[in-house]
């Protein structure tokens, strides 16, 4: 066990998803051919050596408990600590059927919780960012630096939704903190925080008292004359997924392989839910190129820039372009497929065509015949 | 805690047959078809037949099959009052010794047998390919009356001689055994598969212990005893996919059969899935000028090169301009640049270095066979290792 506890949120609905969200939270949307997203987290939190997790909940999260389970995945079955889920606990009826409005007010759900933490310092994380981050060198930096809060940010720009952007300054102070500025200045936040766990039960309960709500506006900066705060950049990938256009590209990034051997480094593996399927058949007079497999797909037709989950069945002479096949995709005989993004189970009937547009890919819900 | 029935796995031996790639491990721990080991058949076999604890029986270089079994929960084997159980030989009160036989190596266990007090005993073997429903074998054996059953299958008569060989009456009760006959009276040959009523089976291994100039084995001692003393013997005919994975040659060819539609292998069907202890890795990455075809890929494959009808196994890597075919990588194998790999089992984590040539297409000119480089074995640049040869980690080449 080493100081350092994490939570990660995973509340917030992100209608920018579109079908995506529709049966599950944006962290267990599936990426990169095996992955969920909070699978990143989780495994950064593992890698980091941090033993006892909570997930804060709300909302549709069946799909979530379903694949994080007791959390063996990332070694966080443990006897005492590892893995646990923290819906809005039911003594609290004030959160029973309402959404959270802010971290804070998530934070306020599981008081209970926070209180019984082992550990001396908290790393507070999304569950919608794809990432593979040291988090021991920031935990090291936030001790070294004697700051409140140390918060992680980004010199990439790409814009998301209800971004953060941090100015520092020479000493890598917060100076200021821009709620989804129009234009962005200084660091994007990535909304991971670490604070000693006093100080953050001290936050919960004086924004519960207040009826404060939200950490970037009633914390960040509010606070910015009483706290610490600094940034720590990091300059590897990282890609907030927060709408259809987001998830698309940045899934299309996987292909890059300087991306794909970033997020699959030795050093810090990304651990996912294994998925018992056996190894993917490519039949003869299949071509695949520039593709991300998993396992236990047949292939007899093209696959090109494209990302195939595990159990897709692409049938003799299909072309798939540009694509993103979740799991038990099936894909039939001489169909043509570009720009899309099929949910789980999707069927695409011998013959069929379906097109999207880079800047518009197509999105099938889960379990649709076409 | 009582059970019906347990499982002993004979998981000792050295596999001797397959050289370079049992000089370390234990043959059961030999990867197998990409993202499995020999031993995941026979345990997911246990699982999917609802059979819960087994006693793995090691010997010959356990380490890496310890820590492959582990806790046993890939298998869904890590479970209270029961689960996979690791039996080395251990020493006792009145001595030590190796396990000098298979019948031995469960005499040796009776103890851990008794603990579950079973009706039935299954005895399994860690190098067999195949999917096998041994509760369905139970039944047969349980409606037979019968003190032992063994699993037979049909094979050419033309090899039939190479097997222990089976005689049976109308019912299929074994009248005759014989191993590896010179003129077998069938072809019905014995897949070393076997379910014994334990108070038989505990009965004739005390006898066999007893008995000095027993060898200690159960197709050379103990079924002819049980046979010679007129216990009722049943044959359980199984038709499916089977393979004894004791040979470089059968070893290459059962992988193979991973490719071809029609040999019976199918790991694709959901309703009896084989498990593994998969390593944790992204998914195969086939880069944008590479070619792969007719091939078995998996988790953490790089393939830049070509590849064809061949088994690229977890974490194994085709470097642009190198050409696989008819070729087996096994977990963490490495081609490199520009080098040729045709008809050969690369090891796992063994490097082929940059324009390096290991094995050849047969062209019917001379007599070919299976090339082989040894587990962790690094082979320099430029290097040959023609058809037949084997290399090992410390450089040392040989003819098979």
């Amino acid at each position: 066990m080493n100081g350092l506890h994490g939570v990660i949120f995973s509340y917030e609905k992100e209608p920018g998803l579109r079908e995506l969200v529709e049966h599950r939270m944006p962290a267990s949307i599936p990426f990169g051919g095996r992955y969920r997203i909070i699978d990143f987290m989780l495994s950064n939190m593992q890698n980091a050596g941090v033993t006892d997790v909570g997930i804060v909940l709300h909302g549709n999260y069946q799909s979530l408990l379903d694949h994080v389970g007791n959390g063996k995945t990332w070694d966080m079955s443990r006897k005492y600590g590892g893995l646990r889920i923290l819906p809005p606990f039911a003594d609290n009826r004030k959160y029973q059927s309402e959404e959270f409005r802010g971290k804070m007010e998530a934070l306020a759900g599981v008081r209970s919780y926070l209180e019984e933490i082992r550990q001396d310092y908290v790393v507070l994380a999304d569950s919608d960012l794809i990432i593979n981050i040291d988090l021991g060198a920031v935990y090291d930096a936030h001790l070294a630096s004697g700051a409140d809060i140390t918060c992680v940010c980004s010199s990439d720009y790409r814009q998301t939704e209800d971004a953060t952007f941090f100015v520092l300054d020479g000493d890598g102070r917060v100076v200021r903190t821009l709620a989804d500025p129009k234009r962005p200045e200084g660091y994007h936040s990535l909304e991971i925080y670490v604070m000693s766990k006093e100080l953050l039960l001290r936050l919960v309960d004086e924004c519960e008292a207040e009826e404060k709500v939200s950490f970037r506006k009633d914390v960040l900066v509010a606070m910015r004359d009483r706290l610490d705060v600094r940034g720590y950049v990091f300059d590897g990938l990282a890609a907030q997924i927060r709408t259809v256009k987001e998830y698309y590209d940045r899934s299309m990034d996987m292909l890059r392989p300087r991306v794909y051997r970033e997020l699959s480094t030795a050093a810090r593996p990304i651990r996912a839910k294994e998925d018992d399927e056996t190894p993917t058949y490519l039949a003869p007079e299949s071509k695949v190129v520039n593709a991300l497999v998993a396992d236990g797909c047949i292939v007899e037709g093209m696959v090109e820039n494209s990302i195939l989950f595990p159990g897709v069945t692409v049938g003799r002479g299909a072309v798939v372009k540009n694509s993103v096949l979740f799991k038990g995709v099936s894909v039939g005989e001489d169909v043509s497929v570009s720009y899309v993004i099929a949910d789980k189970n999707v069927t695409v009937g011998r013959g069929g065509t379906l097109i999207g547009h880079e800047n518009y890919p197509i999105v099938i819900a889960k379990d649709a015949a076409v | 805690m009582k059970k019906e029935c347990i499982a002993m796995l004979l998981a000792g031996g050295q596999g001797s047959r397959l050289y370079v790639l049992t000089e370390n491990m234990a043959k059961p721990a030999v990867p197998f078809g990409g993202k499995y080991h020999i031993i995941d058949f026979p345990l997911s076999n246990c699982a999917n037949a609802g059979i819960d604890t087994v006693g793995v029986l090691t010997q010959y270089r356990p380490l890496e099959l310890n820590a492959y079994i582990g806790s046993g929960q890939p298998w869904d084997l890590d479970r209270d009052g029961g689960g996979v159980h690791i039996l080395p030989p251990y020493q006792s009160a009145t001595g030590a010794s190796w396990y000098k036989g298979t019948a031995n190596a469960i005499y040796q266990n009776i103890g851990f047998v008794d603990m579950y007090d079973p009706e039935y005993v299954v005895v399994l073997s860690g190098d067999h390919i195949y999917k096998m429903d041994y509760a369905e074998m139970l039944q047969a054996h349980k409606k037979a009356g019968a003190a032992c059953t063994i699993a037979v299958m049909e094979v050419p008569w033309n090899e039939a001689s190479r097997f222990g060989i089976m005689s049976v009456d109308g019912a299929d009760r074994i009248t005759e055994f014989a191993e590896k006959p010179k003129e077998p009276k069938s072809n019905l040959a014995s897949m070393g598969i076997y379910v014994f009523s334990w108070n038989k089976l505990r009965e004739y291994l005390i006898a066999d212990e007893n008995d000095a100039a027993s060898e200690n084995d159960f197709g050379k001692n103990v079924i002819p005893a049980m046979l010679g003393a007129g216990e009722t013997m049943l044959a359980y005919r199984f038709a499916g996919y089977w393979k004894d994975v004791g040979t470089l040659d059968s070893l290459w060819d059962a992988n193979m059969d991973m490719l071809a539609t029609g040999s019976g292998l199918d790991l694709f069907e959901h309703d009896w899935p084989i498990y593994g202890r998969s390593t944790n890795a992204p998914p195969a990455f086939l880069g944008a000028a590479s070619h792969t075809e007719h091939s078995v890929v998996t988790r953490g494959c790089v393939v830049e090169g070509a590849a064809e009808n061949s088994v690229l196994s977890e974490n194994s890597t085709v470097e642009e301009g190198a050409r696989v075919e008819y070729s087996i990588l096994m977990p963490g194998a490495v081609v490199k640049r520009g080098a040729r790999v045709s008809y050969a089992i690369i090891g796992e984590n063994a490097v082929v270095g940059e324009n390096a040539a290991v094995g050849s297409a047969p062209d019917g000119s001379e007599g070919w066979g299976v090339t082989v480089v040894g587990p962790g074995t690094r082979m320099p640049a430029d290097c040959v290792l023609k058809a037949n040869h084997m290399l090992n980690r410390d450089g040392k080449e040989a003819v098979r």
